[in-house]
């Protein structure tokens, strides 16, 4: 068993692009509103390989920290010359505060190209449901609004499949590296 | 001649570590904030807090006069890989030990801000405490950790 084991791993190794599982209880299309007001479908990006996370930009610890990884994935892409057909995309889950001027304002900052998304409440929640992301908007004191969330990071391939999921701490040139095998 | 020169050396040694001893104090280390763009509502603030004193330490929040709101947080994750941030109300360091403020977790939270630093920058945050006068340290905005 344990040699057994070991050989699957030196098989594993060897392998260095091993095809990413398609992940089928995840993900979907889905039609929200982008930064510069239009609808939006996740669809229109088929063909690119996209990198989709969420959070808010009232979030100072966790969600600055995603899109500043995020953009050091594009960025490495970039200088690699391999980010052409790469777009990280960023869902809000705070339209309310984060409206499309906002995020216009606020994602060219990270200088990684990243798409922001907003739209109604209930698009969202949507979207959120079909990719497993849990938010929960809360009282964070002294009236201002936080929100309780999950944030995963999506790995999707040309077709807009989910290919692999990663936390929030991921390694980015895990990231690089998984990004390369669906270019 | 050199004997009497190492023993008045020794002498400054002694000087010195008493002295130390004397002024045990709470200071700051490795005091950051995370850049973020420069339309942000709010920014996090990480530090290491050493307390030396032989008192406990209670750490009730902080000032800087680029933030009009600031508290102390905690980023929680539960059993599903869900985070949420809690206000902290004070903090204690025991005597002789420190804490930590980093990603993920602790943090100083700065909001309503007047004005977002940019990286490089090295504004001043004070600590305030129950129990101690503020201490004041040059924070440097950096877009990662140190
Ligand atoms: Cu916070």
């Amino acid at each position: 068993m344990l040699i057994a084991g070991a050989a699957l791993l030196l098989a594993a190794c060897s392998e260095p692009a091993r095809e990413l599982p398609v992940n089928t209880r995840l993900g979907g299309d889905f039609t929200l509103t982008d930064y510069n007001g239009e609808r939006f479908s996740l669809s229109s990006l088929n063909g690119e390989v996209v990198i989709l996370f969420f959070g808010y930009t009232h979030c100072p610890d966790i969600c600055p920290a995603v899109l500043a990884r995020v953009s050091q994935v594009y960025r490495n892409l970039k200088e690699q010359g391999e980010a052409d057909q790469v777009r990280p995309v960023f869902v809000t889950f705070d339209p309310e505060r984060d409206t499309a001027q906002h995020l216009r304002e606020y994602l060219p900052w990270f200088k990684a190209d990243i798409l922001g998304l907003t739209g109604e409440l209930s698009a969202i929640e949507k979207v959120a449901e079909q990719y497993g992301v849990v938010f929960i908007k809360e009282d964070g004191g002294n009236g201002e609004v936080d929100f309780t969330h999950s944030d995963y990071i999506y790995l999707l391939d040309q077709q807009g499949r989910v290919r692999k999921v990663y936390p929030a701490d991921f390694n980015i040139d895990e990231v690089v590296a998984d990004v390369k095998t669906l270019l | 001649m050199l004997k009497r020169f190492f023993s008045a050396m020794s002498g400054v040694a002694l000087l010195v570590t008493v002295s130390a001893g004397a002024f045990a104090e709470a200071r700051i280390e490795q005091a950051w904030l995370r850049a973020v763009p420069p339309v942000s509502p709010s920014m996090a603030g990480y530090f290491v807090l050493v307390n030396d004193t032989d008192q406990p330490l209670v750490l009730t929040g902080a000032n800087a006069d680029f933030a009009g709101m600031t508290m102390l947080h905690d980023t929680g994750t539960d059993g599903e890989g869900r985070r949420s941030m809690s206000h902290l109300k004070d903090v204690t360091i025991p005597a002789g030990e420190s804490l930590a403020f980093a990603p993920g977790g602790r943090h100083l939270m700065l909001m309503k801000m007047k004005s977002v630093p940019e990286a490089g920058e090295t504004p001043k945050v004070c600590l305030a405490f129950q129990n101690h006068a503020d201490l004041c340290g040059a924070f440097q905005v950096r877009h990662n950790e140190p």
